[in-house]
């Protein structure tokens, strides 16, 4: 064997743990979420052919004949009260698309089945699969396993006609167009002022870092007192401004506040974890090129716009990709604090899709759009502010 | 010859031990004294009947968000045995066939029904087969704080009040300089009992929604009425509430519609206030109605043992059932135990059964969740006066078929 070959053999075999969990739990959820994306998948459905029944019990509910006395019909006289569709829908318990419903009609091998019954041939507990299997002409592979209906582009072109898709995803991209800005030139001045030399700067950078390493769910319970109608922000706000006619505001109930109250949080949470970013950035910039400039005569002001500035690029880039990318994707607060569908964002909206309203096909279709936009908008971003190293 | 028989010994204990069939019971945990309750039912079940029969329950309680972590569970394959089944998911459950229909053990144990509230049965019937048995159930009562009344001079409410005179109070209260008598939540269900005494309904024959009907429309005007043009109501945030209960334990308000779990809750936290509370029955109008919540022991259709799991379903929904209605203060679905309850606090709620309805609306699809969700969402609207109730009606009468997942 060549060297070359030798050594990529060697390569990956020491990458497989990484390559193979990569596979299995990044790579695969996104393909079968795309898969998902164009099926009418249910996830309630996707055991229901493993279940064991007692097919001695279906067929007494069923005919309404006792075990017993099966023995004393003749199979014409069990036929009448027979009837397969309704037979495995309802008393074996399989929920059956039209499709299903059309085969069963045309191979279902009722004689047989009544046959053993009367005669005790079934046995008493059998795999619905199983059962199916033997009693099936004809494709009775087809009830082995739950395979989602393929639906083409409906769920997309249901999105279309869905009120709360465009609700959520204005939401989340107005949450995108405030929040990523403001959190990214706060978080450069939160670097600045923490990176001059002033006394107890350790003290701030801690400061400025805690709400970035506290749980957002403890966050948002503090955030709700603060907001609540009686809450510390409107007993402040009603000392200071009360004699003006200020009232005070159910920041989270109100519909047309309750989205910018957690843009707020959410801009003073996350402002101080970017700011390590830029702090990082700050750091490598060479004090020389400020010696430079302070001897060519530049102001503070200019150093930070002609300087600090264009040196950060790179970090800004990131900053501002990773923050467009948390705020499409912002959940927690919404799931914690929000209580009206207008204010939701388009991922809670997937959330209830898959997980309450049983319509996992219709979550992933939502997931892929979000994909694709904050793709797009990576892209854009990456081609407005450009890399140049 | 010692040594064999310490081989033996061990061994029959191993058997012994694999010999017992594990039972795994899931519910939401409630408040502390609702899942000692709990507890203390799966602790005599164990150490009586379950050893016996060989039976070990487990109570694994779900925190949380219940619904959708037991489907997530139900569908990878790895759900509870038995478990709670609201009434307002059940229907979605049954024809997702995950449950066990109870049937065929009914009528092998010669299993007595008749001791149950009709309407409890009925509730967790799909298809004509039962699926569940109601473990406990509640109602709502109007519940007053005395002391109040007392001090703006308002007289009392009583069991016979209708919604005028109701109103009529309330805004005796306002005139008397109390700012927000009542508290209201922008819950669908809240609204269903009004929408019923006014005679209203909540689907037509053929299930589709009723809501735009004369009486249950008037019904929906006057709730939001209260908040809006009478202002005598307002949401329990808006009081700085997370609910009904904690709004009148905390005096933030003088009247609420609520159940008896907040019996519990008032005596273990607000044990002060608690003595202060009139409860009486709701409110009438045409006709009298509350709302029946009721939840179920249900069996997983998945489970491998399920003898055993029906052996631990009727111990819950019989001794388990006297063991909960005495400690964790709810109403008995079975009559002869609701007979033996004789705390005067829950007399009002059991009345409430004669006249109730329970919390569910039929649909051909079996879902109601996203409508749900989507009606008190525009409550919430109506009650910041984004909307009217027309215009919300008739989104809802556009919306519903999609809502509910008849539309393809």
């Amino acid at each position: 064997m060549k060297y070359k070959t030798k050594e990529a053999i060697v390569g990956y075999l020491f990458a497989t743990p990484i390559i193979l969990t990569v596979l299995v739990f990044t790579i695969y959820p996104i393909v079968a979420a795309f898969y998902y994306s164009l099926t009418d998948y249910q996830p309630l459905e996707a055991r229901k052919y493993t279940y064991i029944f007692n097919p001695y019990d279906a067929l007494e509910i069923h005919t309404g004949i006792l075990r017993k006395e099966a023995r004393n019909y003749t199979i014409d006289e069990m036929l009448e009260y027979f009837d397969p569709v309704s037979f495995v829908e309802i008393d074996v318990g399989v929920k059956l698309g039209e499709e299903e419903k059309k085969l069963i009609k045309e191979y279902f091998d009722s004689l047989n089945l009544l046959n053993d019954y009367r005669e005790g041939k079934l046995p008493n507990e059998i795999k619905i699969a199983d059962f199916m299997k033997r009693y099936m002409y004809k494709h009775g592979d087809r009830f082995t396993k739950y395979i989602p209906r393929f639906v083409g582009l409906k769920n997309f072109k249901d999105m279309l006609k869905d009120m709360y898709f465009y609700t959520s995803f204005w939401n989340a991209l107005l949450y995108s167009i405030i929040v990523v800005p403001i959190q990214t030139l706060l978080a450069i001045i939160l670097a600045v002022a923490a990176n001059s030399k002033i006394k107890g700067v350790n003290f701030f950078k801690s400061v400025f870092f805690l709400p970035a390493i506290t749980s957002s769910a403890a966050l948002s319970m503090i955030f709700w007192l603060i907001y609540s109608k009686p809450g510390v922000l409107n007993k402040i706000l009603v000392a200071l401004f009360g004699r003006f006619g200020f009232q005070p505001v159910d920041y989270l109930n109100e519909p047309r506040i309750a989205l910018f109250a957690i843009m707020a949080m959410n801009i003073w949470s996350t402002a101080g974890y970017f700011m390590v970013t830029f702090l990082a950035g700050l750091q490598d910039i060479p004090s020389s090129i400020y010696e430079a400039a302070r001897i060519d005569g530049a102001n503070g002001w200019q150093i930070f716009w002609k300087v600090t500035l264009p040196l950060l690029r790179p970090q800004i880039v990131f900053v501002s990709i990773m923050g467009t990318i948390g705020c499409m994707q912002v959940f927690d607060q919404i799931y914690f604090l929000i209580r009206n569908l207008r204010n939701i964002t388009i991922s809670f909206y997937i959330y209830k899709n898959a997980f309450e309203y049983g319509k996992m096909g219709y979550a992933s279709a939502l997931a892929v759009v979000l994909f694709g936009v904050i793709l797009v908008l990576s892209l854009v971003q990456r081609k407005i502010i450009k890399e140049e190293y | 010859m010692k040594k064999l028989l310490v081989v033996l010994l061990a061994v029959v204990l191993t058997v012994g031990l694999f010999a017992v069939t594990k039972i795994t019971i899931s519910g939401w945990p409630g408040n502390p004294i609702e899942e000692g309750a709990i507890k203390k039912a799966v602790d005599t079940f164990n150490s009586t009947i379950g050893k016996q029969k060989g039976i070990e329950v487990v109570w694994e309680p779900i925190a949380g968000d219940y619904k959708q972590v037991l489907m997530t569970r139900l569908s990878g394959g790895t759900g509870p045995d038995i478990f709670y089944v609201d009434v307002y998911v059940f229907e979605e459950l049954a024809k997702a066939n995950v449950l066990l229909p109870l049937d065929t053990y009914v009528k092998r144990d010669n299993f007595d029904l008749s001791d149950f509230y009709q309407s409890l049965i009925d509730a967790f019937k799909y298809q004509n087969r039962l699926y569940g048995i109601a473990k406990d159930f509640s109602t709502l009562a109007v519940w007053f704080n005395k002391e109040i009344f007392d001090k703006y001079k308002v007289p009392y409410l009583t069991n016979d009040e209708t919604w005028d005179s109701f109103l009529k109070k309330l805004q005796q209260l306002k005139a008397a300089g109390y700012e927000t008598p009542l508290a209201l939540a922008p819950d669908f269900n809240r609204v269903i009992p009004f929408i019923i005494s006014f005679g209203g309904r909540l689907v037509k024959p053929d299930l589709s929604t009723a809501l735009g009907e004369a009486n249950s429309k008037k019904a929906i005007q006057f709730y939001i009425d209260l908040v809006t043009k009478y202002k005598v109501a307002k949401e329990p945030s808006a009081l700085g509430s997370g609910w009904l209960g904690e709004a009148i334990a905390t005096e933030k308000c003088a009247v609420v519609m609520e159940g008896p779990w907040t019996i519990g809750f008032m005596k273990g936290s607000f044990p002060d206030t608690f003595k202060k509370m009139g409860i009486v029955e709701m409110p009438k109008g045409i006709k009298k109605a509350t709302m029946i919540y009721t939840v179920a022991w249900s069996i997983n259709r998945a489970t491998p043992n399920k003898d055993a799991a029906w052996e631990v379903l009727k111990f819950l929904v019989t001794e388990g059932q006297q063991i909960f209605v005495e400690g964790a203060g709810v109403l008995a679905s079975r009559k002869s135990i609701a007979a033996k309850d004789t705390d005067p606090v829950k007399k009002v709620f059991y009345k409430g059964a004669e006249y109730g309805v329970p919390w569910k609306v039929s649909t051909p699809t079996g879902l109601f969740a996203t409508a749900n969700d989507q009606i008190n969402s525009l409550l919430k609207d109506l009650f910041y006066q984004k909307l009217t109730v027309d215009e919300a009606i008739k989104i809802i009468e556009t919306n519903y078929d999609k809502w509910i997942g008849k539309e393809k």
